[in-house]
């Protein structure tokens, strides 16, 4: 019966009211004839409404004659009273049809481009070289060969180890592991020197192979020889070698900084303006005036994708402007204030700058009283292992 | 009848359901506001306080407000409303 009911939607039917003195003969008498209906209710006086199927209405029809009640057609429902009322509206049903088509054909191209590179680490250009791969926003999905692609930047660029692009709704995600860069290696039977990287002055220096160029204590600048690829024989005379050994020197690391007395600090309000905007492809459009009405701010600028579903990006997106409002404030530092925080910086400096620092010798820290703020030196004395090889170019 | 007789022993020994091959009413109620009559002859009396149903052996009177026959096929009938009493006339012994 359930179904029977659906399908009756599906065929429309009549919910009618019969108004007669015979209500009970009406009904055994369509149930004799095998008319369906369904959901009789009888009102406190002489009328009973009832569902029918439309194709079985004339005989309805003809039953409440027979019986002398007024039939009185109160609802239509079903797909056909439906279809019927949308034909005079030829206009929905045409824009209907295009958005479903627009839809439909949206869904063959690509309209996002998601990059993300292992690690948070970045890779210059890679959107521009995948766009000149050929893939870009707006490109149809079914031209993309993404073995070709990965192909074409893998040859290009050298500093991708692996990538992957997976199309997924409107998406192309596209992962990619950069590699390490690798130092360039100089083969062993190859003649080269041994030259300094930074400067320093010498503290130890062995030449295993070689001549030493520099002897210890002496200062030297980044880019000297430190040992020679060549040998003195003195039969043999000049023989170039591949130079080895090594040299340790002490590396002065200085930083500089000068910690005004006075200065301004910016604080939060709490106060937040937001601002919206609609984006098509590079084409903007503002919904307001793009100027904030605080005096000083941050603005912070996010880009929504619309998306019809979970994975189906349209080429519009939201904007939205966040503007914060900040407070500027003058502040003013003792001299031992001012100094504590110039050398607190430049430590954390240098500190991250100095991989070993089991090697620190020394620490030195000038500070220098000025009308308007400190001058704070820090200089470390570090003891390190210099020299890189640089080929001989005869 | 005697033809009857011999139909109902076959089907006894087959365990076919009684209102299937007999024309006997089966009245179902669910709850106090559904009822349903299988193997119904014809409505008699439709108010909405009372329906009287009369089947082959015999007539079903309910009582209640709010009754509405809610699906009406050949041979099914489904009664919903706040229902206070059945009772049963019988007609042939």
């Amino acid at each position: 019966m359930f179904i029977k009911i659906i399908f009756s939607y599906l065929l429309g039917f009549l919910r009618i009211s019969v108004e007669g003195y015979y209500i009970e003969r009406f009904i055994n008498i369509c149930k004799n004839r095998k008319i369906t209906i369904w959901n009789l209710k009888r009102n406190s006086n002489i009328s009973l409404l009832l569902n029918v199927r439309i194709n079985e209405f004339k005989d309805v029809c003809k039953i409440a004659k027979k019986t002398g009640s007024k039939l009185k057609i109160k609802n239509k429902k079903g797909l056909p009273f439906l279809l019927h009322r949308y034909k005079k509206r030829k206009i929905f049903l045409i824009l209907l049809l295009l958005v479903v088509i627009l839809i439909g054909l949206s869904s063959v191209f690509v309209w996002n481009v998601d990059i993300s590179v292992e690690d948070n680490e970045e890779l210059v250009n890679i959107r521009e070289d995948l766009e000149s791969a050929g893939l870009k926003t707006g490109i149809l999905k079914s031209k993309i060969n993404t073995k070709e692609i990965i192909n074409k930047i893998r040859l290009e660029r050298e500093d991708v180890a692996w990538m992957g692009i997976e199309l997924k709704g409107t998406n192309a995600i596209v992962r990619v592991v950069k590699t390490d860069e690798k130092p360039e290696i100089i083969d062993d039977d190859e003649y080269c020197n041994i030259v300094s990287n930074k400067s320093g002055v010498i503290t130890k220096i062995s030449a295993q192979e070689g001549t030493a160029n520099v002897k210890v204590g002496d200062t030297i600048k980044e880019g000297d020889v430190l040992i020679n690829g060549w040998m003195e024989g003195k039969f043999t005379g000049i023989r170039y070698v591949h130079a080895k050994g090594e040299i340790e020197a002490k590396v002065w690391y200085t930083k500089s900084k000068k910690v005004p007395y006075t200065f301004t600090e910016t604080q939060d309000t709490g106060n937040e303006e937001n601002k919206y905007g609609i984006k098509f492809g590079n084409f903007e459009i503002n919904f307001s005036k793009k100027y904030s009405k605080f005096e000083i701010y941050d603005t912070i600028e996010t880009e929504n994708k619309i998306r019809l579903f979970s994975d189906f990006y349209l080429p519009i997106s939201i904007i939205k402007t966040t503007y914060k409002e900040k407070k500027e404030a003058q502040k003013t530092y003792t001299v031992e204030e001012a100094k504590n925080i110039g050398i607190k910086e430049l430590e954390e400096e240098l500190d991250k700058e100095i991989e070993n620092k089991d090697n620190i010798v020394n620490k030195n820290i000038n500070t220098y009283e000025q009308v308007d703020g400190v001058e704070v030196y820090v200089t470390y004395e570090v003891l390190e292992n210099i020299g890189t090889n640089e080929k001989i170019v005869f | 009848m005697k033809n009857r007789k011999q139909h109902s022993r076959v089907d006894k020994f087959l365990e076919f359901p009684k209102e299937v091959y007999s024309n006997e009413p089966k009245v179902v109620v669910t709850g106090f506001d559904e009822l349903i009559i299988e193997n119904f002859k014809g409505i008699l009396e439709y108010e909405e306080f009372f329906v009287r149903i009369n089947t082959y052996i015999g007539i079903i009177n309910i009582n209640g407000y709010n009754l509405n026959l809610e699906n009406m096929t050949n041979d099914d009938l489904k009664v919903r409303g706040k229902i206070e009493s059945i009772e049963f006339e019988r007609t042939i012994d």
